[in-house]
């Protein structure tokens, strides 16, 4: 089947219902998206597809044919890193850092639906994106900075 | 940073550098004198390339690329960063000048390269200065020596020698020139005053690996032709397959092989997916092993049946029976509880392994690279030197990564296809086998006379060894581990633990030290022993100790009629000075003393553990029975600060570990059979219950100490005692949320 990941179409052989998740690490090599739960429980497998969070781990590829999915791996522009990714590195967000693909991906589908979250918008885009290390002061202080870079760069 | 790459395509460089630098070194900074074989080591490698590799942490490039091998396991902690923050110190190079590489296992660190006991920055803090300080004095004396002036009258400023007259040279153009200059004996390290990058706030060497999804860990790593293996274990520890039925599996697209091995069944295939598609089909017939109708409910009663019993005595000070019995005080008597917990690390246990006959290579995201490495030389029988380890990034670590279980695995499945093979285990695996944090409890008893002074207290607690119960290494070290290793390995992990006696101190640490001066106390163990693996967990005998002593200090303060925080300064005195100023401190930040907003209950708690000192103040809310933390206020002392950033993240990460443990967590046992298996039925704290957190850290000169662990002990007792001023219910079980459910259940029945 066909799909396109990061903008570009890709060819896969795989059944129907095998999570988006095991497509982009096994069958394309793309590992900055991480298995935890496989359950949809913890947020570490997120990516976007067509422009919303998805939790991949119980995406069926099946599903996901003709869409666009979009990885950590796309975010930045060339070098220039996304102003999400800069936030993360900025407040130096990740402690072990398994999780925080996931956390990205979902603050930037945030950001790109709320340019300026409050902070309850901020706990119901985020509660469900678990991290262990318990780096969720960090990752609210990188998604307002985010935020704040965006307004006063006018990009994202 | 030029980058921190511990990834595939780093192992070549890495290899390089360690084969070259391989050899008869000693760790660290013991090479000087002419017998050296360093000194002969260091001048071939110059000959061979021109590099400059005065120890086993160091090798300047002739292209400039310096390069420093981490002998410790980054797995959240910042070790990468504050290790390469005291080498860029003394190398006196900019931090990013590093490239910054895992060791795996070296003989050349030692033979116990274990990550854990908060221990990184406090025993690598004059080493591996020292070797920094002893490679820019080669690199000065070079200079000098070229140039035909005093080496005392050249300065160095990122990686250039400079002389007064002009002249200056590079590291790099130096490297062949000081691979000949004699290894100093006492290299000068720079006082406190000189630092310029120890003690600032950089950014964490790994941060732009670890937000643009380059960072590789254990699960990421890729070795070409390597199968795949789902490890499905027997649901109750300990148990066994006795048969499976894989005949549809065994159909399925890419599978490759499924059998029954020691630790339970592997489902082997080409792809992830294929093996774990594959291994939904598998029917497999259990055998249950020793943890049989093993309840955990049962554990509790039998505890605290043993809690009136005698233990150990671990502390005597005074006579405590006699101050209970006396005519003039009051007896206040308090038990609390600790239950199982899992490690639940993002990242699901995982190893790769390549056995090829007369080698076998590991990558694994260890916190003991030289354990699962004498654990992969029982296993192949192969010399250690063909047993190579690579240290992988680990998606957290907290003790879980200090066993060498799922190691072992990537070897036995290996070794029995020939081929590199990556085992892996998904969450509910991950969850039911575990290392556990023991169950444990405490039962107190105190005396409290007519002026609110402790005329004693008597403390018991009652729990399951992790390093001393008789069958700690028929779970840490399964069956298949010869007894003479078994015993070879408990008697040096028993000398790392510092004891001569047969009690275990994780059991009683952060309890049998209790800091306050009451006129009499005794604390006292007993072990009891379980079937269940128990493990390191994230502050160890700390994580229930730190909760049960503060929770009943706090329960004195009641007791006495006084305010917890003054109860606790009167009781320090001037014989705790360090417990003092952040127990004074986390109250100055949070007002303590000042009332707190309508609904809000305040508590505090101190607590000393990994040589460093902790005091928080925690606000809750109860809402509709819901515990509701708003804020911790975190005063920390661990002497000299690396990285105040780091450490402060520390704190912030400790905290909600704790209190994800506190409010949430627990493992449970019926008939042998963990209860819990995925993130719905063992919750962590989420972003929406994470509360605000203000950390101070305590200026000081000290020694560093921890700082990965000592975080976590004080954030439960600061919690139930909020939690009491809340609403005036005492909770001494963990996790709260159902202890307090339970609680105001029977008190609105009572009512």
């Amino acid at each position: 089947m066909k799909i396109n990941v990061n903008g570009e179409e890709r060819e896969v052989d795989v059944p129907e219902d095998v999570p988006v998740l095991w497509v982009l690490r096994d069958e394309l090599g793309l590992k900055g998206t991480k298995f935890s739960c496989g359950k949809a429980l913890c947020g570490a497998c997120t990516v976007h597809v067509d422009g919303k969070a998805r939790r991949s781990c119980v995406l069926p590829a099946g599903a996901v044919a003709g869409k666009r999915i979009d990885t950590i791996e796309g975010l930045a522009d060339g070098d220039r890193l996304h102003v999400v990714q800069r936030a993360w590195i900025e407040h130096n967000v990740a402690q072990c850092g398994y999780c925080q693909s996931g956390q990205i991906m979902s603050a930037v589908a945030l950001l790109e639906a709320t340019p300026d979250p409050t902070d309850d918008q901020i706990d119901s885009a985020m509660s469900a994106n678990l991290c262990r290390c318990g780096t969720y002061p960090r990752i609210r202080a990188a998604i307002k900075r985010a935020a704040a870079l965006m307004a006063a760069e006018g990009d994202k | 940073m030029k980058k921190n790459d511990t990834s595939q395509t780093s192992r070549r460089e890495f290899l390089k550098v360690s084969a070259l630098a391989s050899g008869a070194l000693v760790v660290g900074v013991s090479f000087t004198g002419c017998a050296n074989p360093q000194a002969k080591l260091m001048e071939s490698v110059a000959e061979e390339r021109g590099a400059f590799a005065p120890n086993a942490y160091l090798t300047i490039e002739p292209n400039g690329e310096i390069i420093y091998t981490l002998d410790k396991a980054e797995m959240g902690q910042g070790v990468m960063t504050s290790h390469a923050m005291m080498v860029a110190e003394e190398l006196e190079v900019d931090l990013e000048r590093l490239t910054v590489l895992h060791a795996g296992a070296d003989p050349r660190f030692g033979a116990m390269q274990v990550t854990g006991g908060s221990n990184s920055v406090r025993t690598s803090f004059i080493p591996l200065r020292t070797a920094a300080a002893t490679a820019r004095e080669m690199l000065v004396a070079a200079a000098a020596a070229r140039w035909g002036v005093a080496a005392s009258s050249c300065t160095v400023e990122n990686g250039v020698v400079l002389h007064p007259t002009g002249k200056k040279a590079t590291y790099a153009e130096l490297a062949m020139d000081a691979a000949r200059q004699p290894i100093p004996k006492e290299p000068r390290l720079k006082k406190p005053s000189e630092f310029k990058i120890i003690g600032k706030p950089k950014g964490r060497v790994d941060a732009t690996q670890k937000s643009t999804g380059t960072a590789v860990f254990g699960m990421d790593v890729e070795i070409p032709g390597m199968l795949r293996a789902w490890i499905l274990h027997p649901p109750s520890p300990g148990g066994r397959a006795v048969s499976i039925d894989a005949e549809e599996a065994r159909a399925m697209a890419g599978v490759v092989d499924i059998f029954v091995f020691e630790r339970g069944v592997a489902v082997v295939a080409e792809k992830t997916w294929q093996a774990r598609r594959a291994a939904g089909v598998v029917e497999i017939e259990w055998e249950a092993g020793k943890l049989a109708g093993f309840d955990s409910e049962a554990l509790r009663l039998a505890m605290e049946a043993r809690s009136f019993e005698p233990g150990s005595a671990v502390r005597v000070e005074g006579d405590v029976s006699a101050a209970l019995a006396r005519e003039d005080v009051t007896v206040i008597e308090a038990t609390y509880e600790a239950p199982f917990l899992a490690h639940a690390t993002m990242e699901p246990q995982n190893c790769v392994a390549w056995y090829k006959g007369d080698e076998i290579e590991l990558w694994a995201p260890t916190q003991s690279s030289t354990i699962i490495q004498s654990v992969a030389q029982q296993l192949t029988k192969l010399p250690k030197e063909r047993v190579i380890v690579h240290t992988t990034l680990m998606g957290g670590g907290f003790g879980r990564r200090a066993s060498h279980d799922f190691p072992a695995e990537a070897v036995m499945i290996s070794m029995k296809l020939k081929k590199p093979v990556q085992i892996i285990w998904s969450r509910e695996e991950d969850m039911r086998t575990d290392y556990f944090r023991p169950q444990a409890l405490a039962h107190f008893e105190a005396a409290i006379d007519e002026d609110g002074k402790v005329a004693g207290v008597s403390a018991h607690v009652i729990t399951q060894s992790i390093i001393g119960q008789s069958d700690w290494f028929g779970t840490v070290f399964p069956h298949w581990i010869p007894d003479v290793t078994r015993t070879m390995l408990s008697r040096t992990a028993l000398g790392l633990f510092n004891t001569g006696t047969v009690t275990d101190p994780t059991s009683t640490e952060g309890l049998s030290e209790m800091p306050y001066a009451f006129e009499t106390t005794r604390v006292e163990y007993s072990q009891l022993n379980v079937p269940v693996p128990v493990g390191f967990w994230r502050s160890v005998g700390h994580s229930f100790n730190g909760f049960f002593a503060e929770g009943f200090v706090d329960e004195l303060a009641n007791a006495a009629e006084k305010d917890p925080f003054e109860f606790r300064k009167e009781l320090l005195g001037s014989t705790h000075p360090r417990e003092l100023a952040v127990l004074e401190e986390a109250a100055r930040r949070a007002n303590w003393g000042t009332p707190t907003p309508e609904g809000v209950g305040r508590g505090i708690a101190v607590h000393h553990s990994f040589a460093s000192y902790c005091a928080q103040v925690v606000d809750v809310r109860i809402v509709d029975g819901k515990i509701e933390v708003e804020r911790v206020v975190c005063a920390f002392d661990c002497g000299m600060v690396i990285n105040p950033d780091i450490v402060k993240a520390q704190m912030e990460g400790a905290i909600n570990f704790g209190l994800s443990a506190a409010l949430l967590q627990e493992i449970t046992f019926v008939d042998g059979l963990p209860q819990q298996s995925n993130f719905d039925d063992f919750p962590l704290l989420r972003m929406n219950e994470a509360p605000e957190i203000e950390v101070y850290i305590i200026e000081s000169s000290a020694a560093p100490t921890g700082a990965g662990e000592p975080g976590l002990p004080p954030v439960a007792p600061a919690l139930a005692n909020a939690i009491h001023d809340a609403v005036g219910v005492r909770l001494r079980r963990m996790p709260m949320q159902a202890a307090l459910t339970e609680a105001l259940a029977d008190r609105g029945g009572a009512q």
